[in-house]
């Protein structure tokens, strides 16, 4: 195998609020185990954005101001966006990342910063903050375990990307959290979603090798400490609802 | 002034540690407070520079104190109203201070404030951190304040030879200087996370040329445009086992027990002794100062353990990469116990361990072992393995007395090796008190280190 699979961290000098690294290292690793070559640009905010190039688009959280200066830039490759998620290129878009794939966050006091509206998909700024573990359970990558920290309520019109066990999800009102749209995934668990998430680091790896035509079969790895992490943070961090406690 | 010991009277009655707040609230009502206490004294040291003032300074005072009581702001309290505060505590209600010698670790912008209206007779100045100073963007700045404030002084000069920036400061102070440094064997190529801090000639701005690095920018340097270079140490300090012998010039070697760990710590004893062999300290009188010295809980801590074993705090990336840089710079194979919890004063999200450089940890080939403990133990686990930790080389067990005890097997197993417990804060203080139950009391810490060579 000569290609190797390309990766964009998009601006991560902004957007790179926690551990956002933490997933990109998951992907590589989980990559070289399988000797599947693999490479990571870091694109900056200056940077020309060329969405053709890669493979897969990693797009983290970032502070409110930083988030606006993000959506600045993005704001004027609208077309380029809406082509690339059309043809199915696959975007993991981490809490600041997700609320810009829509159309605007609405700040407290009414303004709305205008985001890339790929998605049907709107944020409204409220009170409070949605802060704690989390566990959803996806239709196809089963539970999904960590941690959620945002002021933003977003409603869509999208599969979510699975439903909340326990924790707020996407407004902490209609039991969804995240989002499923073409190759596009949004979530708000954010940092080190993807070590403790084996299953859904190899979902988003395979639809990333498919898209890139890189005939990979993506053979299991001896995940036995990222199942142990995972089943200990179900075990002792979620806790159990009130009614069957 | 009263206003200040009343202050502090009421702050201790409401057992709160006062270490500012008397000083501050006196001040406003006296604002020549310090001009009025200083006078009485008789001989002051300052500890001044960017990292190490609170360890040299109580070092140093250990070392002062066997010849009786001084004032020492010993909780790092470094402005000026901590220097006041210190002040009150040894003063009478008549506003006479009690004890005529006085040791204080002094901010380096608070310096040229209260320089004149102290008697600094001697100044130590550690080093003159460029990291911090580029963030700060003030590298100038800083070393004018320094210079000025030590104008103002009749002090001696204990300086770091090994450091550019504090031989720069002793070069334009016109003070008459004395200069501490370690050996030149000890020096070795710059570590990955420090290159980016090549330092550059202060007297003409080229860059300065390493023959070696110690860490950060200290090293031996030379200006290859200018005839700046690193001085000859007048106290040269070469470390070997738990030991430091110390070359004063054409005096005979003496050999101290170095009381903390760490390189960075290494530097602060040589200041403090340097520092204590300028105010006319004998050698016993540094051995017994040196041996008097109680390191704070979790700073490069050594426990009596069988085998012996070092405790550290770790709660934030920043942090916890400077302490991994002290464990990797500790000599010989070891083996590692990392607990981390994520109670409330942990911070219930530990996403942190994916910012700070743990791969550090994989690329260095004489960690033996890693246990993992505490509430999270699985997740610092995952976070070693992708660092690149071998699996067969790393252990979970959450509850925190059992992979204690697993991690003190392993380094049985192991012939013996040192253990580094690295904690966040919750498991900071449970794991102090079981290593201190384990302490054995028949084996001498020698005998668990391993050379440097």
């Amino acid at each position: 195998m000569s290609r190797s699979l390309r990766i964009a961290h998009l601006y991560p000098e902004l957007l790179n609020l926690y551990a956002d690294r933490g997933n990109i290292l998951t992907l590589c690793r989980r990559c070289e185990w399988r000797g599947i070559p693999v490479e990571v640009e870091e694109v900056t905010a200056g940077d020309p954005l060329q969405l053709a190039r890669y493979h897969l688009v990693l797009l983290g959280g970032g502070s409110d101001r930083e988030q606006e200066i993000v959506a600045r830039t993005l704001v004027a490759e609208r077309t380029e966006w809406a082509d690339a998620v059309a043809a199915g290129l696959p975007v993991l878009a981490v809490c600041g990342g997700y609320q810009l794939l829509g159309e605007y966050y609405e700040l407290p006091g009414g303004d709305k910063v205008p985001g890339l509206a790929v998605l049907d998909l709107q944020t409204v700024a409220g009170e409070p903050r949605l802060i704690g573990n989390i566990a959803i359970e996806s239709p196809v990558c089963g539970t999904i375990v960590g941690f959620e920290n945002h002021g933003g309520r977003t409603r869509h019109r999208h599969e979510p990307l699975g439903r909340v066990l326990a924790g707020h999800g996407n407004n902490g009102e209609d039991g969804q959290e995240g989002v499923r749209y073409l190759n596009v995934f949004g979530t708000y668990i954010h940092g080190p979603l993807l070590p403790k998430n084996p299953r859904l680091a190899d979902w988003i790896l395979q639809t990333a090798l498919d898209y890139a035509g890189i005939p990979a079969d993506l053979a299991p790895l001896p995940d036995e400490l990222e199942r142990a992490a995972h089943e200990a943070f179900l075990a002792r961090r979620i806790t159990p609802e009130p009614a069957r406690a | 002034m009263w206003i200040g010991k009343c202050t502090a009277f009421l702050l201790r009655l409401a057992g709160r540690r006062a270490t500012s707040l008397p000083g501050q609230v006196a001040l406003r009502f006296s604002p020549r407070l310090l001009a009025k206490l200083g006078q009485q004294l008789e001989w002051c040291i300052v500890v001044t520079g960017t990292n190490g003032k609170t360890t040299t300074a109580n070092l140093l005072a250990a070392i002062l104190r066997t010849e009786g009581p001084i004032v020492h702001n010993a909780e790092g309290a470094n402005m000026t109203q901590g220097i006041v505060t210190a002040l009150l505590q040894h003063t009478d209600w008549l506003g006479r201070l009690r004890v005529r010698t006085a040791l204080f670790e002094i901010d380096e912008a608070t310096l040229p404030q209260v320089a004149p209206h102290l008697p600094v007779r001697v100044a130590v100045v550690t080093n003159v951190f460029r990291d911090q100073l580029d963030r700060y963007g003030e590298v100038d700045g800083t070393l004018a304040k320094l210079v000025s404030g030590l104008k103002k002084t009749e002090a001696m000069l204990v300086l770091n030879a090994d450091d550019p920036l504090a031989h720069h400061i002793g070069v334009t102070s016109g003070r008459r200087c004395a200069y501490y440094g370690l050996a030149r064997d000890h020096a070795g190529e710059p570590q990955r996370r420090q290159m980016r801090d090549g330092a550059f000639c202060l007297s003409c701005g080229e860059p300065l040329h390493y023959d070696g690095y110690f860490y950060g920018q200290l090293g031996l340097y030379k200006c290859l445009a200018c005839d700046f270079m690193r001085p000859m140490p007048d106290f040269l300090g070469r470390i070997e086992h738990d030991t430091i012998e110390i070359q004063q010039n054409q005096l005979p070697r003496v050999r101290f027990q170095l009381p903390t760990r760490g390189l960075y710590n290494v530097y602060n004893v040589l200041a403090a002794i340097s520092a204590a062999r300028v105010c006319g300290f004998n050698a016993d009188q540094i051995a017994k100062g040196l041996a008097a010295y109680r390191s704070p809980v979790g700073r490069m801590q050594v426990f009596r353990t069988s085998p012996v074993s070092v405790l550290n705090l770790i709660k934030n990336p920043a942090g916890c990469d400077s302490v991994l840089q002290a464990v990797g710079a500790e000599p010989g194979d070891k083996v590692l116990w990392i607990a981390i919890n994520d109670q409330a004063a942990d911070g219930r999200d530990v996403s942190w361990l994916w910012d700070a450089d743990f791969e550090q940890l994989a690329e260095d080939r004489r960690i033996q072992f890693i246990v993992t403990s505490g509430m999270r133990a699985e997740d610092m686990a995952l976070r070693l393995k992708y660092a690149g930790v071998p699996v067969d080389r790393l252990r979970a067990v959450p509850d925190l007395d059992a992979g204690l005890s697993e991690a003190f097997t392993v380094s049985r197993q192991l012939g013996g090796l040192p253990l580094y417990c690295l904690a966040t804060y919750t498991a900071l203080y449970p794991t102090a008190q079981w290593l201190e139950r384990s302490v054995s009391p028949v084996v001498p810490l020698s005998a668990h280190r391993p050379s440097v060579s």
